[in-house]
């Protein structure tokens, strides 16, 4: 049997075929012989995580763009697929063309979280490329990584090639041009590597030497070549209007996660909350022009024939001209009945009359975060949410025909009392009563209050770096409290998970290249989808640690000093780590930062004089 | 307006639902006049003569999307060129009159093409193939919404050859009664002593419909 006829018959024996089928609208085929650089976009989690990644479908049509490369996707298979292709001796293949993974020239990952690190590993595995970078071949494919975990890129720096951090759409044609030019010069893959160092954002690990300290902290990371560069700054896109956005999207037949258009309208965020990585990793903030995306929302809906428009950014509204950029959509999609998702907050009285009268109304949930429980607590974490905004907000939801809603909050932030926790509780009961004060006959029936709380993590690149997490034993403490308390309030759910995996994200998102070996060993142990629940084997990463004799304490639940050398000080994210420090020192303080755009701040942007419009 | 158009081999894994979810979008990116149904939530009229599993593809499906203003086959095959996604061309278009039977009434047989995997069991099916439709009545399973039901497929045969390791078939398919794949398969191999049916691929070719004088026909061509 043929690899092709191998596969045909795979799919008829797995639950979603479909996943492995390529095919979809606006998807490319090139012919692989007329390309002289293939690169393999590999989203390490299932086909329909990958497909609602907006992300990838930029890089991806980016990429196929350029005549002389091509670009293919490659997905992480189900558990029954890869069963049998380990079975039948497949190797991983992309839905395009069905290319065994280790015949590109460039594998391509996109680290959206750090729970997806087994997935690279499986996928490595599956598609016949070894899974240390010191293993592979001269003609082996040059393996990268990209995307917000890639701003600590310690964890996988035995693993991946290189790194690119920061805006993707120009770096990746530039790394791929110079991996294009090495190898047609005959470099080997280490000179390869090192003319890499040349291109913004890029940081190739094994050009760096890590020595510790006796307490197993860095002493320092030193680049062992000329060629590797002091620190590495991220790749900036300066202006979005100017920068490639792809209007023939892919379509997938079957139902994913988001299944619309995704308009991105602004990149990066100005509210300065200081638990969100986010938020300091994509400043600073760029905005696209109202007509450039008007004409981008058409050119999308043409091509794609979908019914829905979602505006894709970290805080939507915030930008500048909201209302308007809405009713411009409005108009001109009106036509093609296209209903507009809208970020349900903030909605001026205008725009609601001309929402009713066009869109659809859908009368799901609505979502708000207000992350923590108490001013005091709010206050930490900068989080610009008053608890009369938040009522305010809910009173005219119940009056508006709503019943349902969701709240988010976070657990075991840092300063966190259980005051805070029995504040998450008031809010609720405060936000129940909003519904009960609007007549019986006003109100749509079925009061639904979801409470969410999530367990903290401390990530790199925020003012909560320096935290300790709070150890598991006291975040069930906490969750049972909490559960308990919110037992008391009538028409309230409470959600919570097993902080197993928030521990696990904690001790990667500010690893360095020690946890690495944990991670090979777990996946040795079998460990791979760890975010979807019934994959997750927390037994065989406990295995993990002790085996390798690596302390997961060491990296979730210690304090850092202020002058400790950050696995990820070798990364230039913009903001510098003195904003960093200041914004902790009043959260300690409970005293808050005021949004951007009402002032700079000198978070570090204002170094690179023009690229952000809010500075100095 | 009807349109003939195929489900390629690369796509059979796609259920009905989503091939249908597939034609809507392409009507929408193909800047045709469709029509929408009245109501709360309006959605495209567009219809199929026959669904077709997942699991097989087709040669010459048969939809029908209404329009609201006149368009000729050809600007409608022009406009669906591009719009339709490359595993799924339409191949002909044509006006139908408003008062035409319901496409999904008309079809009265399907013809099928069943290539098997393992040549071994073509081979059996082969020799054994007269003696199998020789029988007085061959019983096979039929799934229906009470449960399994046991029917008699031998009046739905209407034309069975084996060749080339493919088993060429004509059977019945209408809303109340069908004779589909998969039972003729589990019927060969139950014949033939053979503990399952063996993997095939199935292609639809066309559709049929019947004739005034009671000839099976290409759907497209009544």
């Amino acid at each position: 049997m043929t690899m092709y006829e191998k596969i045909e018959a795979m799919l008829e024996k797995v639950q979603k075929a479909p996943r492995y089928t390529g095919g979809e609208m606006n998807t490319t085929v090139k012919n692989w012989d007329e390309a002289a650089l293939h690169f393999a976009f590999c989203f390490p989690d299932t086909y329909e995580v990958a497909m609602s990644h907006l992300g990838m479908k930029i890089l991806y049509h980016g990429i196929n763009s350029q005549p002389d490369m091509l670009c293919e996707r490659v997905c992480m298979p189900w558990v029954d697929m890869k069963a049998l292709m380990e079975e039948e001796n497949v190797p991983l293949f992309s839905l395009e063309s069905r290319t065994p993974l280790h015949q590109f020239d460039v594998v391509g990952f996109t680290l959206q979280y750090e729970m997806s690190y087994t997935n690279i590993l499986a996928m490595l595995k599956l598609g016949g490329i070894p899974l240390l970078g010191c293993e592979r071949a001269e003609d082996a494919p040059i393996v990268v990584a990209g995307g917000p975990c890639a701003f600590n890129p310690e964890p996988l720096a035995e693993i991946i090639d290189a790194f690119m951090v920061g805006d993707g759409e120009e770096q990746i044609l530039e790394l791929n041009r110079v991996i294009l030019e090495g190898r047609r010069a005959g470099k080997s893959r280490a000179e390869i590597l090192k003319a890499l160092c040349k291109v913004q954002g890029v940081y190739v690990p094994s050009l760096y030497d890590v020595a510790y300290n006796e307490d197993g902290t860095i002493r320092a990371m030193t680049p062992n070549c000329e060629e590797a560069p002091e620190k590495v700054m991220k790749a900036i896109i300066t202006d979005l209007d100017s920068t490639y956005y792809p209007t023939e999207i892919p379509v997938p037949y079957t139902e994913i996660i988001h299944d619309r258009i995704m308009l991105e309208i602004m990149r990066g965020c100005t509210r300065g909350c200081r638990f969100c990585q986010a938020g300091m990793l994509y400043r600073p903030v760029r905005e696209r022009s109202l007509e450039r995306l008007a004409d981008l929302a058409v050119s999308l809906e043409n091509a794609t024939g979908y019914e829905d428009i979602s505006l894709s950014s970290l805080s939507s509204g915030d930008y500048t001209c909201l209302a308007e950029l809405i009713r411009e959509l409005i108009r001109r999609m009106k036509e093609k009945r296209v209903s507009i998702s809208l970020p349900s907050l903030r909605l001026d009285s205008i725009l609601k009359d001309s929402l009713e009268e066009t869109q659809k109304e859908r009368k799901t949930s609505l979502t708000f975060a207000p992350e923590a429980g108490t001013q005091r607590l709010r206050d930490v974490i900068n989080k610009g949410v008053t608890e009369d905004d938040l009522i305010e907000k809910v009173r005219d939801a119940f009056q508006g025909g709503w019943s349902s809603v969701k709240l988010y909050f976070m657990m075991g932030l840092p300063t966190e009392t259980y005051e805070d926790l029995d504040g998450i509780a008031d809010l609720a009961r405060k936000v129940t009563a909003e519904y009960f004060a609007v007549p019986k006959a006003e109100r749509a029936k079925g009061l639904r209050v979801t409470c969410s709380a999530s367990v903290f993590v401390p990530k790199p690149f925020t003012p909560f770096q320096w935290e300790p997490q709070d150890t598991q034993e006291i975040v069930r403490e906490k969750q049972h409290y909490l559960r308990d308390k919110l037992k008391q309030v009538k028409g309230v759910n409470f959600n919570y998970h097993e902080s197993d995996l928030s521990y696990l994200e904690a001790c990667f998102a500010r690893g360095d290249r020690r946890m690495g070996k944990v991670l090979l060993r777990a996946f040795e142990k079998g460990c791979i989808l760890d975010s979807w629940g019934e994959h997750f084997k927390y037994e065989a990463w406990r295995e993990a640690f002790e085996e390798t004799g690596v302390d997961p304490a060491f990296y979730a639940f210690r304090r850092r000093e202020k002058d400790e050398i950050m696995p990820w000080d070798i990364i230039d994210c913009g903001v510098t780590k003195e904003f960093l420090w200041r914004e902790k020192e009043k959260a300690d303080q409970a005293v808050t930062t005021k949004d951007c755009r009402k002032g700079c701040n000198g978070c570090g942007l204002q170094r690179f004089k023009g690229v952000c419009s809010f500075c100095g | 307006m009807m349109a003939v158009f195929e489900k390629s081999e690369r796509l059979r894994h796609i259920g009905h639902l989503d091939i249908q979810r597939a034609v809507q979008r392409a009507l929408r990116r193909s800047g045709l006049p469709v029509s929408y149904s009245k109501g709360f939530n309006p959605h495209i009229l567009l219809t199929f003569a026959s669904a077709l599993s997942t699991g097989a593809a087709g040669r010459r499906e048969i939809m029908e999307v209404q329009l609201d203003r006149e368009v000729s086959p050809e600007e409608f095959l022009e406009a669906m060129r591009t719009a339709m996604p490359p595993d799924m061309q339409i191949s002909a278009a044509k006006v139908l009159d408003e008062r035409h039977i319901a496409l999904m009434a008309q079809v009265a047989a399907a013809d099928y093409t069943l290539t098997l995997d393992d040549g071994a069991a073509a081979a059996i099916f082969a020799e054994k193939l007269e003696d199998f439709l020789a029988q007085e009545s061959i019983m096979a399973m039929r799934k229906t919404k009470s449960g399994m039901k046991e029917t008699d497929i031998c009046p739905l045969i209407h034309d069975l050859t084996i060749q080339d390791g493919a088993i060429h078939a004509v059977m019945t398919l209408t809303e109340r009664l069908a004779c589909k794949p998969g039972m003729l398969l589990d019927a060969l191999a139950a014949f033939c002593g053979m503990e399952e049916a063996p993997r095939a691929l199935v292609v639809r070719n066309r559709l049929l419909g019947m004739t005034e004088s009671g000839e099976l026909a290409p759907l497209e061509t009544l």
